[in-house]
């Protein structure tokens, strides 16, 4: 079993005393709470006021379906999974964190037929309207199919709704937004991802980790490093296996050159959205150079193929970055000084697409959105994996919550990953390989992608197969926290900008 | 905006000159594999297809057939059977007919080599 | 390249022409065609608008696609121009593996381009890689939309698109037709 760490022994044992019939365990390197699904309601109340944050929800196998709650216990260095089996259609309301899991309550509805008793609606969000009994799921059919929601209209019955996508500019992610619209004013916004959705979680089942990894990575191919080390780190857990110590240098190096190549870019699609040309031209120049150095660092534009479980796939190459990281950061810095001093730029940014800290809290929202409404969570920094225990990263937050917070607070990031690799370096960056055992067990793996944390959780049977992968980047998240943004006084000019400072993919969220 | 003007004046063109120059930045991009047919035999073969995670490999009696255009350029077979593959260094695959992309490639290799 | 046909092949030698005729010569309506479709490329070769639809990619492809308009690579010099709109559209990029729910979608903006146009299977997922066909995705673009170029890569680089579009037009000639991939050969081709 494993060791609870002694912060998080405050709050568990709190736990423990306020419900009854629960039971621990060890899931690698986290701790499992068993419960009834009876004390599920009194479990959330409870982790909730002790500040603990919902991280993730999802189930897991057929009759009785395991329900599963991932607690994020950012003070206390700890992650909290507690389970449930729920037999019958209904699991309790927990409404202290419906609005935090509003987009997994639909997932799980959609896949295992399983749903709060509150009775509020669903949305279908992954699979398509067409999808019947026999469509591939990681459980049962619903019994009741989920709606296509659409938003009340509410103000004074002359508001419209406006659908917009799936197929939208060009160079974009299809995606359908419904914008209900009293004019000019965003009055409610809500999307559907499933024109995209992938299945992937249904994909993995039965493959081995090594074969795995090559599709995890391509689940948010802007976050391959980010999700591929969540996965790979889950996998590790569930082996007990440990990566070798310069493979996990390597690791973040990887993870901080995927964070600055993805700011530079969010940079890029802000001015494109503000339409200011030349400096998206200045961010896509420095874009282009971090792009450039990534395939001389690690032979891949886009980070693709570092990462596996057990390790990395190929070292960095350390004079190419001596060679080209300090210029090409040089050049986005200077893009965003220059951003920062022209005030049309400037005005399009201040006081839009507001997300406060109590949204932001409530939403369980991750990444540069949460820290640039004051939220100090970085999994880097709250629960570090090797090797950020030596190299421990400073995190960036801002108090305002608007899109100008959000842009600040990328960039100070890219300076501090400049900082990180330098030193990662130093310490020495190769590659190698720990074999893994066929072996069964579960584990829970997380890594600070560009967008946020993003989790991993895998099940694995004795040949070391996968029973259940379940992938959890930033995106499926923040993209709740989009709906509220973009609701808060603003008009349609703004969405785009908005959508930039978020920087999610769709990818991410229809996996 | 004169901020941006004289800043972009002193930065200067980055233009490729592509296609009427080449440009060094391809040498560093990652390419479909080219395969040494000496190296190959049936085993080899069998090998290279099980590990390419992309449905680009597949083996019909003595010959090696490889689609490109589902090569991801991702190194795998590379890694598997050292020597058999090595980067083809070519990054203009465009096709004007899908046939084009299936290359057939001899197993070679004799045996006892 | 298609007139807007659905039922022309596109994988004939030369886009745009008709099929001749079962057992008749190579007549004036084959002259004709080939006339046309040269004096289609030679407009398009001077300017083109592109249209992108991303049918489930993992977003990598799209951020390559957009860095074709930035100035390392500058498409607009070349004469290519985005355009997001479907009527003004000559060419249509596809990316993804056509995810099943998404085939209604695809077939709209396909249909709401003006002929001639050009559809360009963008990426490895959109060949026939990555994925298998399944209950969730067909595998390849190709099972709904008639292709007309191929542009392999995981994802293509902004280079290995340049070369497609130009390939598309017939202002550069294929390449990939005559490589083997076989070592003796190819290491020749690229030194």
């Amino acid at each position: 079993m494993t060791a609870v760490r002694p912060g998080a022994s405050g709050t568990l044992a709190g736990l423990l005393g306020a419900v009854s019939g629960a039971s621990l365990s060890g899931i690698g390197n986290a701790v499992a709470v068993r419960l009834p699904a009876a004390e599920l309601e009194r479990a959330a109340h409870h982790l909730t006021g002790a500040g603990a944050r919902l991280a993730d929800l999802f189930a897991a196998g057929q009759d009785p379906v395991d329900l599963h709650l991932i607690w994020a216990l950012d003070g206390e260095d700890h992650y909290l999974i507690t389970q449930a089996e729920v037999t019958g259609d209904q699991y309790p309301p927990l409404s202290d964190i419906a609005p935090a899991a509003f987009a997994e309550e639909c997932e799980i509805y959609e896949q295992f037929g399983i749903r709060p008793a509150s009775g509020k609606p669903l949305n279908r969000v992954m699979l398509p309207p067409h999808a019947g009994p026999d469509f591939p799921r990681l459980g049962r059919q619903p019994p009741v199919p989920p709606a296509d929601l659409h938003a009340p209209h509410t103000v004074g019955g002359h508001a419209f709704e406006f659908p917009f996508g799936p197929v939208r500019q060009v160079g974009v992610e299809s995606l359908y937004y419904g914008l209900v619209t009293s004019g000019e004013e965003i009055v409610d916004l809500y999307m559907f991802t499933w024109h995209k959705h992938r299945g992937l979680e249904w994909r993995l089942r039965g493959r081995t980790p090594r074969e795995a990894s090559f599709h995890v990575e391509r689940t948010e191919g802007l976050s391959a490093v980010g999700v591929g080390w969540a996965f790979a780190a889950a996998v590790e857990a569930a082996l007990d296996v440990t990566a070798p110590a310069q493979a996990q240098r390597t690791r973040a190096v990887a993870l901080e050159l995927e964070r600055l190549y993805n700011h530079a870019a969010a940079t890029a699609a802000l001015c494109q959205a503000t339409g200011l040309s030349i400096g998206q031209a200045a961010a896509e120049i420095a874009l282009e150079r971090l792009l450039r150095l990534n395939a001389a660092v690690f032979g891949h534009r886009y980070l693709f193929g570092v990462v596996q479980p057990g390790g990395v796939r190929r070292a960095p190459d350390a004079d190419a970055v001596r060679g080209g990281l300090h210029g090409a950061h040089g050049e986005l810095r200077r893009a965003a000084d220059a951003l920062a001093s022209t005030n049309s730029f400037l005005d399009r940014l201040e006081a839009a697409g507001i997300v406060t800290g109590e949204q932001a809290r409530r939403l369980g929202l991750v990444g540069p959105v949460a820290r640039a409404s004051g939220q100090r969570i970085d999994s880097r920094a709250d629960h570090p994996a090797p090797p950020y225990v030596e190299h421990r990263p400073a995190v960036a937050t801002r108090d305002r919550g608007d899109v100008l917070a959000r842009f600040q607070v990328m960039h100070e990031e890219a300076a501090e990953s400049v900082r990180l690799i330098d030193d990662l370096l130093e310490a020495g960056a190769g590659d190698g390989t720990q074999e893994l055992p066929a072996a069964a067990g579960s584990g829970l793996g997380w890594a600070e992608t560009p967008r946020g944390e993003a989790l991993v959780f895998v099940g694995l049977d004795q040949d070391g197969r996968i029973t259940r992968a379940r992938l959890r980047p930033a995106s499926v998240r923040n993209w709740r926290g989009f709906d509220d943004a973009c609701r808060s006084q603003n008009v349609f000019t703004d969405v785009p900008i908005i959508e930039a400072s978020f920087w999610l993919t769709v990818a991410g969220t229809a996996r | 905006m004169a901020l941006w003007f004289l800043r972009g004046l002193r930065r200067g063109v980055v233009t490729t000159g592509y296609p009427a120059r080449s440009d060094d930045s391809a040498a560093r991009l990652p390419t479909p594999p080219a395969f040494r047919p000496a190296a190959l035999d049936r085993s080899t073969a069998d090998r290279l297809v099980a590990v390419c995670p992309s449905l680009a490999l597949r083996r019909e009696a003595d010959v090696l057939v490889f689609d490109v255009g589902a090569c991801t350029a991702c190194g795998r077979c590379q890694d598997a059977v050292p020597g058999a593959a090595a980067p083809s260094g070519e990054f203009e695959l465009a096709a004007t007919s899908r046939a084009h992309l299936v290359k057939r490639i001899p197993l070679l290799r004799e045996a006892g080599t | 390249m298609t007139d807007g046909d659905p039922a022309l092949s596109s994988q004939q030698d030369q886009p745009g022409v008709p099929p001749p005729a079962s057992g008749s010569e190579p007549g004036p309506e084959l002259a004709a065609g080939r006339q046309l479709s040269e004096r289609i490329a030679r407009q398009f070769g001077r300017s083109l608008h592109i249209r992108t639809l991303d049918t489930g990619s993992c977003a990598a492809c799209e951020q390559e696609i957009r860095l074709l308009a930035a100035p390392h690579y500058d498409l607009n010099r070349l004469g290519f121009f985005f355009t997001p709109a479907p009527r003004h559209a000559d060419l249509l990029m596809v990316t993804g593996p056509m995810v099943r729910a998404f085939d209604v979608a695809a077939r709209k903006t396909y249909e709401a381009m003006p002929g001639p146009k050009i559809v360009v299977a963008t990426g490895a997922c959109a060949l026939g890689g990555v994925y298998q066909p399944d209950a969730f995705v067909h595998g390849s673009v190709a099972e709904i939309l008639s292709v007309d170029v191929w542009i392999p890569g995981c994802p293509p680089s902004p280079l290995t698109l340049l070369q497609g579009l130009l390939v598309a037009v017939d202002r550069l000639a294929e390449k990939v037709g005559g490589l083997s991939f076989a070592a003796d050969e190819t290491q020749e081709a690229a030194q």
